[in-house]
């Protein structure tokens, strides 16, 4: 009974401890909680009693209880003071504002009860009424985060704060307090990154925070430049950004402070005493570098620069050359010294070695040259580096007699030549030359004649008065001397023409030459280039060659594009050189810079061009051949190439009747130049043009002739009737007996012949006979006379018909126009005058022929007396036959002046009686019926 | 007689001309100064809370042109004492590397004491004001470089505003100036109790 009593006392007590264990305050309470604020550092350390091992932290900012750690951390106790210690790192300032701290134990799921808040005041509290930031001058890191907060002045209000002048979003963290913060700091400027917090009016107040790097120190080395002490240098790496003069990095050598000198990137500091191991500290606020160095003295010796150098012996060839050292116990130090010698053309660097080196003789100078000289000196055992170059020292060598010209003789004739010689470099010269002594000889002459010329000469003509060579020594002079005399023997000439010379083709604007070896030359062989056919001072090259090779190319720097050159190659023996072989050739043809002279001639349908080649200057290369084209419009065919340069004609065939325009262009390897054009119309051929011209008409003459022979034929009844109609025989009154023969009839001056009027006209006596023309010309000279010469013939011609009995009552025209009346139809233009006595009004200005009828139309006509007689006839104004014809009248004498024209064809003008019924025929009339076929 | 006419009226006028035209550049020079200085650290341009360091007698209309002068020559002399304190403690600070801002300082620091020298010429009967700063620099140091910054700021603005005033002072001066010298005496006399000497 008593066992089970005291089993359930215990089991009510562990239940009473557990139910305590579990429920609130049963924890005890930390107690003793006090802080303690770093505040550069930003932390607050925090200590406590308590038995507990597990803790609830609550850190709030006091003010407006915004909590800022809420962790359950497990803080060991101290074993020295028996106290519980926990470190808070703040982001913020703890300045910024005040921060509350408070307590609990936890046991698993139980906790104690928290303990009473402890502050930390900040620096808004009233008592501190002035503006304020913080933190203050901080160093960080390049990439850190920071925040800052500004504390504004009592009563006044807050604007913003800026970062690198840059407004930042801000955060009310108290009554007077405002944060930022910052992320990933760029680098800051020589004086650092100012944060400023500004109220509306004014600038508040402000930080500056120092971001930059730890040091980037690397490359310690140490070495003497007086074989005793030490400088030691290295680089100083990645700048640091921190220039504030406390934040900047400290040096200490072997723990001694280094004073640092700064040269560029690179640092260095001295110690008076060589040590065989260096260690070099750089130390800033945030961070440390050590750097070592571990050397003998022997083996880092860096010499200081030779002083006072001089040359204290200078000639021609070489000089000497001494320094000084500014370190006593360089005299024993065994050294290697390099001298850097640099003149116009030479520059070399030569060493020399020695204890203690000072003195040096400078050998293979050239004469009459400036030279630099500097020195530098090592040590010549462990050699570190060179040392400090001296100062750079003038050298001016003596002048020396100059060396031998290259001479040579271009033969431009058989009996004349130009000695050349090349001019002498400064190296060669070896002073400024005064002039050239050229000296000549030839067999026949004793000795030599020296002829003195100017340092600008590089040539001297010689003439062979005979066949015989000519020697030529030529020496170059300076103020130390004559050089060794160059000799040369004229070598014979050998014009191109007596030559077979082959084409040198260039390769790359060069010639490359090769001939066959030639036993006989001792002295090797000489390369002549020459223009071709140049004559006077001519551009003359020329290269030795020596004997052991055959072949030389001919640098393009010497040459022309575009311009033909004879190459020869002489062997050089005892004596005149001779001539080996001999090219010509182009080194870069181009295209002819002139076109070919064109011609075109027509031969039937063929068309003959031919041209005339440019000259060698204008061809620019070898002329390959030319081509020749047609032009139309603006394309060119191709008519033919003719390949063979020779060549300097072509016949274009079959060409038709037209205009033609050919080019013929030339060309080389280069190709063709712009061409030349000629322009040909194609004309027919002056047989054809005969044939068409003349045998052409006459054959369409003849068959016209042949056709109108023909219808005449056919219609020959109608013919007759139309041309030659049955001339009614005059009625002659009266008496008409006059015999049988010709009428002795002499026409009055104006008319051919004089017809009597006569009823009893006999039709076969011969009526009348024509007068001799030249009479009739001889009688009536003041007369104009129709020219005509038909007239008389056809007078004649129409007597005989008359004569023969054709009876015709035509009578002969009166008109002015006789020459177109005879030269038409006599008939027809008698029988007009006669019907129509208006149509002699065009004759009326020659005062020709009128016939029996007044023309009341041309009352100005001059023949008065005339007119007179026609007047008095009074109604008879129309057609008068010759009734009142008066033969051998005399008044008809007095017509002479107005019937003499030769249109009035008096003579052909019949008797036709007024009765006579029978009335000729118009000309339409006949003209009709010679259509319709009527006879 | 010539070295009289050059210490007379036209002389003293010149020289008081010549002095206000360097007053006015160098009104112009410490204007371009604070604005480099702000313009390199990423200052705000609104002003530094606070008075001006100097102060003075105030500038009333009725001071002679004379005491005026004196006045601005005690001020002036004062901000190039604070100027060169500012030199020393910039240089001592930060790094000593050329900047376009330094010399413009130093041109600034030139001509201050040229202006300086040019105005005591103007002083009449070795009558002189002084002139009073009330902060100093190690006071504001304890708040840290940007304490410092705000110290040359303020110096500058000084600067601004004291070679303003007298820029403005010597170009009013008007033409019987040169007859200043009995009248200012009398009223230096008069009104030295008000001001210390």
């Amino acid at each position: 009974m008593q066992g089970w009593v005291i089993l359930a006392l215990l089991l009510s007590l562990g239940v009473l401890r557990s139910q305590a264990q579990n429920g609130l305050g049963e924890l005890p309470v930390p107690h003793g909680l006090t802080l303690q604020p770093d505040l550069p550092a930003q932390t607050l350390t925090m200590t406590w009693q308590s038995d507990s091992s597990l803790f609830d932290i609550e850190i709030f900012h006091t003010e407006l209880m915004n909590v800022v750690l809420n962790e359950t951390v497990a803080v060991k106790t101290d074993p020295v003071t028996g106290q519980r210690v926990w470190i808070w790192h703040s982001s913020l300032p703890l300045e910024c504002t005040s921060h509350s701290v408070r307590i609990r134990a936890r046991n698993q799921q139980s906790v104690s009860q928290w303990s009473p808040p402890q502050t930390i005041p900040g620096s808004d509290i009233p008592e501190k009424s002035e503006s304020s930031m913080y933190p203050q001058d901080k160093v960080v890191p390049v990439g850190s985060n920071m925040t800052f907060c500004c504390i504004v002045k009592e009563k006044v209000d807050f604007q913003d704060i800026r970062y690198m002048g840059q407004q930042m979003s801000a955060t009310r963290l108290s009554r007077r307090t405002y944060a930022i913060t910052v992320t990933n700091q760029p680098a800051s400027g020589n004086t650092g990154t100012n944060v400023v917090c500004c109220s509306p009016e004014f600038t508040l107040t402000g930080a500056v925070v120092f971001v930059g790097y730890p040091p980037g120190d690397e490359g310690l080395v140490c070495e003497t430049r007086d074989l005793a002490s030490a400088k030691c240098s290295w680089w100083k790496g990645r700048d640091t950004h921190l220039k504030r003069k406390i934040n900047r990095t400290n040096y200490t050598l072997n723990g001694r402070d280094c004073l640092v000198t700064n040269d560029g990137n690179t640092s260095w500091c001295s110690s008076k005493v060589w040590e065989d191991n260096w260690t070099l500290v750089a130390r800033n606020t945030l961070g440390t570098v050590r750097l070592t160095d571990s050397a003998q003295l022997a083996n880092r010796v860096h010499l200081l620069a030779p002083a006072n150098v001089t040359a204290v012996e200078v000639k021609a060839w070489n000089a000497t050359l001494q320094w000084s050292w500014p370190v006593a116990a360089y005299k024993k130090l065994e050294m290697v010294c390099q001298l850097e010698l640099i003149g116009h053309e030479l520059s070399s660097t030569r060493n020399y070695s020695g204890t203690g080196l000072s003195s040096v003789m400078l050998e293979g100078l050239w004469p009459d040259a400036d030279f630099t000289v500097t020195v530098r000196c090592g040590s010549k055992h462990g050699f570190w580096k060179w040392g400090d170059e001296s100062a750079p020292f003038r050298i001016h060598t003596k002048m020396d007699r100059p060396d031998a010209l290259d001479v040579w003789v271009w033969m431009d004739s058989s009996n004349t030549g130009l000695v050349l010689w090349k001019p002498l470099s400064v190296r060669k010269s070896h002073g400024a030359l005064v002039g050239y002594k050229v000296s000549q000889s030839s067999a026949e002459e004793d000795g030599w004649t020296t002829v003195s010329l100017p340092p600008e000469r590089f040539n001297y003509p010689i003439i062979l008065n005979n066949s015989s060579d000519i020697t030529v020594a030529v020496a170059a002079q300076n103020p130390a001397g004559l050089s060794q005399p160059s000799t040369v023997t004229t070598p014979a000439y050998r014009a191109d023409s007596q030559l077979s010379m082959s084409q040198l083709l260039g390769t790359n604007g060069t010639f490359d030459l090769s001939w066959q070896p030639n036993a006989n030359t001792s002295r090797g062989y000489v390369v002549e280039w020459v223009p071709t056919g140049c004559s006077g001072l001519c551009p003359v090259n020329w290269e030795k060659v020596p004997e052991k090779d055959s072949s030389f190319t001919v640098k393009p720097d010497s040459l022309e594009k575009g311009v033909r050159y004879t190459v020869s190659v002489y062997v050089l023996s005892t004596g005149a050189a001779t001539l080996l072989q001999r090219w010509q050739g182009y080194s870069q043809e181009m295209i002819p810079a002139q076109s070919v002279d064109l011609s075109a001639n027509q031969t039937g349908s063929d068309v003959l061009l031919s041209w005339k080649a440019t000259t060698m200057k204008q061809q620019r290369g070898f002329i390959r051949g030319y081509t020749i084209y047609l032009a139309n419009a603006a394309r060119l065919d191709l008519v033919a190439n003719i390949s063979d340069p020779e060549v300097r004609s072509y016949r274009v065939k079959g060409l038709s009747l037209s205009s033609y325009k050919f080019v013929v262009k030339a060309y080389t390897s280069a190709g063709e130049d712009m061409g030349t054009t000629v322009a040909i119309k194609m004309e027919m051929d002056t047989a054809d043009m005969l044939f068409v011209g003349i045998l052409v008409p006459l054959a369409a003459m003849f068959c016209c002739l042949i056709l109108i022979s023909i219808c005449c034929y056919k219609k020959r009844e109608w013919v007759k009737k139309a041309f030659y109609p049955e001339i009614p025989g005059p009625k002659v009154p009266g008496d008409w007996s006059s015999p049988q023969g010709p009428l002795d009839v002499k026409p009055p001056p104006h008319s051919l012949v004089h017809i009597v009027e006569s009823p009893e006209w006999d039709f076969s006596k011969k009526g009348l006979v024509p007068v001799p023309e030249e009479e009739e010309e001889y009688e009536n000279d003041n007369i104009e006379v129709d020219t005509d010469s038909d007239e008389p013939a056809l007078l004649r011609y129409y007597n005989q018909v008359v004569g023969d009995g054709s009876h015709s009552n035509h009578v002969s025209d009166s008109s002015g126009s006789s020459t177109a009346s005879v030269g038409s139809t006599q008939t027809e233009i008698t029988y007009a005058g006669i019907q129509s006595p208006t149509s002699s009004q065009g004759a009326s200005g020659g005062g020709g022929y009128r016939p029996q009828m007044q023309s009341a139309a041309d009352p100005a006509e001059p023949q008065d007396e005339f007119e007179a007689d026609f007047q008095d006839d009074g109604l008879n104004t129309g057609y008068k036959p010759q009734c009142s014809w008066q033969l051998d009248s005399p008044e008809a004498e007095n017509f002479s002046g107005s019937l003499g024209s030769p249109t009035s064809v008096t003579s052909s003008q019949f008797l036709i009686p007024e009765s006579s019924e029978e009335k000729p025929q118009s000309s339409s009339t006949w003209f009709h019926s010679f259509l319709s076929g009527k006879s | 007689m010539a070295g009289r006419g050059t210490n007379g009226r036209h002389g003293l006028r010149g020289h008081a001309g010549r002095t206000a035209a360097l007053a006015r550049l160098l009104h112009k020079e410490c204007i371009q100064l604070l604005e480099s200085y702000r313009n390199s650290e990423s200052l705000p341009s609104s002003p530094v809370a606070g008075d001006y360091l100097v102060s003075t007698p105030p500038l009333v209309p009725q001071l002679s042109d004379a005491e005026k002068i004196s006045i601005l020559h005690a001020a002036l002399k004062e901000c190039l004492r604070l100027l060169e304190d500012v030199i020393t403690r910039e240089d001592a600070e930060f790094s000593d590397e050329d900047s376009e801002y330094r010399r413009k300082r130093k041109t600034v620091r030139d001509r201050l004491g040229h202006l300086l020298a040019s105005t005591e010429q103007l002083l009449v009967d070795g009558q002189k004001f002084e002139a009073e700063v009330k902060e100093e620099l190690d006071g504001q140091a304890a708040s840290g470089s940007f304490g410092l910054k705000m110290w040359i700021v303020r110096v500058l603005q000084d600067l601004v505003h004291w070679t303003g005033q007298t820029s403005d002072t010597l170009r009013s001066l008007p033409a019987e100036m040169v007859k200043a010298p009995k009248t200012m005496s009398r009223r230096t006399r008069r009104g030295a109790g008000k001001i210390r000497k």
